[in-house]
């Protein structure tokens, strides 16, 4: 068996990293393609998306915010916090839809279109679970999280393909 | 030994205005600035990325990925910092945005926990050196720390901050990845 490692020796082997590394192909091309893609959509994108998503989500949030951690008094105000979550996500949905067009699911790689039919399936559960049992927070964070994320994959529908170069 | 290190002075200060110069026109649309800046440090962002998520052709995707939001973000430079502390904190931050969006629903909310490679990856890397080797296929949770900590030189309690775990969490994780790779070096 060979002599362990000292702390000393694995230092030396930490310090003997190179710092560069140079990728086997030519990512300059994609990066360009990139950057004039971003340069053609950057003003429509920025005027007419950014101010109402913006303005959606912080009055969503601010609202959420109070819901979860204003003290529950009956059962009437946490069921609005789980409408204001939906709203939140509808509301952010329809935004992107007002600025995008409607989005082409088929679209996506076929591994997304799959999480994205996961996820659809985890906010359906997650709302009947809610109906049963609406004053947990961890059901309510959830949901929310869900939400961002079916919305982080609809938002991929409209991302550049330079990746892929 | 004085008149050598006043001459490597001079190279570095005249390498530090060129570049300087290179941020400014590329701050000013000029893309010829801005490949020779992403020539002067794609090698470093590369290494970056291609430690912190194991992976070749994600590593050039992010790397990409990495120079476009700094051609975005390039006004926001007011060289405060060096660049390349600035660059290397935007293409941090672009891998681990990366990481999160490539985990599904299931993986992030349980949490299923990570473990090491059975092989050493990077094999079709010319050039990576075994400890390279051994450090793609450490468990991802102690690589990110691992890389962040030992390699890029960030603090526990920042590296806590940007994985949104516990300082403590970081530092256990950084001792498994050094356990991990003292054995292994050890049965080389």
């Amino acid at each position: 068996m060979n002599k362990p490692i000292t702390d000393q020796q694995l230092q030396q082997q930490i310090d003997g990293l190179q710092q560069d590394i140079q990728p086997s192909r030519d990512l300059w091309a994609g990066i360009e393609l990139a950057i004039e893609h971003q340069h053609q959509s950057a003003e429509p994108k920025k005027t007419t998306f950014a101010p109402y998503a913006w303005a959606a989500s912080v009055m969503a949030a601010v609202l959420l915010t109070w819901m979860v951690n204003k003290p529950m008094q009956n059962q009437q105000i946490q069921l609005t916090a789980v409408e204001v979550i939906k709203q939140q996500y509808q509301t952010e949905k329809n935004t992107m839809l007002v600025s995008f067009g409607k989005p082409d699911i088929s679209k996506l790689p076929e591994k997304m279109q799959k999480q994205f039919t996961e996820l659809q399936s985890a906010r359906e559960s997650l709302l009947m679970a809610l109906e049963d049992d609406p004053e947990n927070p961890d059901l309510l964070n959830l949901l929310k999280w869900t939400q961002s994320q079916e919305l982080s994959l609809l938002e991929q529908l409209y991302s550049p393909k330079w990746q892929t170069i | 030994m004085s008149r050598q290190s006043s001459v490597i002075n001079a190279e570095d200060v005249f390498a530090n205005k060129q570049e300087q110069e290179w941020i400014a026109n590329a701050k000013q649309g000029d893309r010829s600035a801005f490949n020779h800046l992403y020539t002067l440090h794609i090698g470093r962002v590369y290494a970056l990325c291609l430690r912190m998520l194991s992976n070749k052709e994600q590593a050039e995707d992010v790397s990409q990925e990495v120079f476009v939001q700094v051609w975005l973000k390039l006004e926001k430079f007011r060289g405060e910092s060096k660049f390349s502390t600035w660059l290397h904190s935007v293409a941090t931050n672009t891998v681990l945005s990366h990481i999160r969006k490539q985990k599904n629903w299931v993986q992030k909310v349980f949490s299923i926990e990570d473990k090491p490679l059975a092989e050493p990856v990077g094999n079709e890397i010319q050039d990576l050196s075994d400890m390279d080797k051994h450090i793609m296929r450490l468990p991802e949770k102690a690589r990110l720390v691992f890389v962040l900590f030992a390699v890029e030189g960030y603090r526990h309690e920042e590296i806590a901050a940007k994985l949104n775990i516990a300082v403590g969490s970081s530092k256990s994780q950084f001792h498994r990845a050094r356990n991990l790779l003292k054995e292994w070096l050890q049965h080389e």
